[in-house]
């Protein structure tokens, strides 16, 4: 475990992450970058962004309290100095996505109303389930619901969106990849470290995966929404579907023509096939909620 | 924030999300630690300590680990309970401050010969600071947001800065490089404690009067760790340096004097 953990250092993390990734970004993208002038004159395109950074915005705050609430749980040192590095790695992400919001044109007078306004209320009860571990300082189903399912979740998230801004907004995409790099770490340490303690304590493992099997449902109903309720251009889009155009591909979907329901349904795939693996890894059987 | 821009010249809300930022952590920190693997310069040469001094720097790093492991449990459980999103991102930078301490102190008492220093910091600690540590986290467990800042960025850091000055005025060459990366960390801590509580006092003085409560009760445990330490080092009373004396005047110095 030592070596492995040895991985997970404030030094490592200070020379890739700060000192390596990070190393000339303005939160988190290039300081000549700027939003797209045809996204900032579009209303609804506009405010559809608006929405989904939203999301990335609830998501990350939930990270937050739930990684600085491991820290005090952690039954090593080298936890808990990795939990530290997450920590701040989650409050980088609030910074750089609240950031995106004020680049949209919100004013930071309103910034509380907005995300109030446009959270995804599904996501709210995703955050309940783990933030209610955390609470009891329940380390390792903590550990399971953040560093597996929600950045698992995140991940996925991240990289279709990533997809669909790369050439259509490059200081999005530049951002987005920061975020996907911290995530991988995180997922990674999730892994590694949980498997040993499901190992050393599997009376936790129903429990773990009645977690897992809420929040997957609360995360499955937030995707249905987004891509649903939005009823016009889709989150990981610029423009609406084009027949025949060629664009940006996510798992082998076009972006560029896929409906609403293709999205929700590659992403939710993506997710669930992702949770299997990783939860396989630790040792554990994914539970559906359906 | 451009570089070289002063944020005192800017607005107090400005001001506030300027230094309560991933962004001024990085810059700050970035100066002191570049190519310093764990807070030391690569080509430093470590001197030859005799064993009594080896044993009184193990004895002295184990109990800075109590201060920063307690500083790591209590900035990371208040975030869950700052008043705002610019108190938390501050948080989550000294969250990761404090576990770079620990870290790089772990990482010396290695160096120094220590193979588990659970056991050397179970067996060293000072029992003054593990009752301080219970008392900050019984703060931080209360979600007492006044009380925590007063006793984590007030109490402990003007206690950790004064110490950690002190040391590194007279340590070895890589234990004093190491000290000071840490003490230029606890001026920003301290500084945050310092807006905080100042702002609160000008609307609630009534909260100055609980602070010096919790103060009179502080002091004595900082007073009795500095006495067993110097005991445990065994410095003669003449040569030791008046550690209480300018603890004091640290914590006077940002508004909460006797």
């Amino acid at each position: 475990m030592a070596d492995f953990l040895s991985n997970y250092s404030i030094q490592k993390w200070l020379e890739s992450c700060p000192q390596g990734y990070l190393e000339d970004t303005v939160y988190g993208h290039g300081a000549d970058e700027r939003e797209p002038e045809d996204l900032l004159q579009n209303e609804a395109y506009r405010e559809q962004q608006i929405r989904t950074t939203v999301q990335l915005i609830a998501g990350e705050r939930c990270a937050l309290a739930a990684s600085s609430g491991l820290v005090n749980a952690a039954p090593d040192q080298a936890s808990k100095t990795f939990l530290a590095t997450q920590t701040l790695d989650e409050g980088r992400h609030v910074e750089i996505f609240t950031q995106r919001l004020y680049d949209l044109g919100v004013k930071p007078i309103d910034l509380e109303s907005t995300i109030k306004a446009y959270v995804n209320p599904h996501l709210g009860k995703f955050a309940e389930v783990l933030l209610e571990k955390i609470d009891k300082k329940d380390f390792v189903a903590g550990v399971v619901g953040q560093n597996i399912v929600l950045e698992g979740m995140a991940f996925s998230v991240f990289e279709m969106l990533h997809a669909g801004a790369e050439t259509s907004n490059p200081k999005f995409a530049r951002t987005l990849s920061g975020t996907i790099a911290d995530e991988r770490r995180h997922v990674g340490f999730g892994e590694n470290r949980i498997g040993e303690l499901i190992r050393r304590y599997p009376e936790k493992k129903p429990e773990v995966q009645r977690m897992q099997r809420d929040m997957t449902k609360h995360m499955l109903a937030t995707f249905h929404e987004a891509f649903a309720r939005n009823g016009g251009p889709t989150e990981a889009r610029a423009s609406p579907p084009q027949k025949g155009k060629p664009g940006p591909t996510y798992q082998g979907l076009n972006l560029a023509e896929a409906s609403n329901e293709d999205m929700e349904e590659a992403l939710s795939a993506t997710v669930l096939k992702e949770f299997k693996t990783r939860l396989g890894r630790i040792g554990l059987d994914y539970q559906s909620p359906v | 924030m451009a570089q070289g821009d002063n944020p005192h010249d800017l607005g107090e809300a400005e001001f506030r999300a300027t230094v309560h930022s991933f962004e001024f952590w990085f810059e700050a920190v970035e100066g002191y630690l570049h190519g310093r693997p764990y807070g030391v310069s690569p080509g430093l040469q470590d001197i030859e300590l005799s064993e009594r001094q080896r044993q009184g720097l193990i004895t002295t790093l184990c109990n800075y680990c109590v201060g920063e492991t307690a500083a790591l449990d209590a900035s990371s459980g208040m975030i869950g309970f700052a008043p705002d999103r610019g108190a938390k991102i501050f948080l989550a930078t000294q969250v990761v401050d404090e576990g770079r301490h620990l870290e790089v102190l772990l990482h010396r008492m290695k160096q120094l010969g220590v193979a588990d220093p659970d056991a050397e910091i179970a067996q060293r600690a000072n029992r003054s600071l593990l009752k301080f540590k219970d008392r900050l986290l019984d703060f931080v467990d209360a979600r007492d947001w006044e009380a925590s800042v007063f006793a984590q960025n007030v109490i402990l850091e003007c206690l950790e800065f004064t110490v950690f000055r002190h040391h590194a005025g007279t340590a070895d060459p890589a234990t004093a490089e190491m000290l000071r990366g840490i003490v230029s960390d606890e001026r920003r801590h301290m500084g945050f404690g310092e807006n905080d509580l100042g702002r609160r006092l000008l609307t609630a003085p009534h909260t100055h009067d609980r602070l010096r409560k919790i103060k009179r009760e502080l002091d004595l445990l900082v007073l009795d760790a500095f006495a067993e330490t110097m005991g445990e080092l065994a410095i003669e009373r003449d040569d030791r340096p008046d550690l209480a004396g300018d603890y004091l005047a640290a914590v006077a110095r940002l508004g909460f004097g006797a």
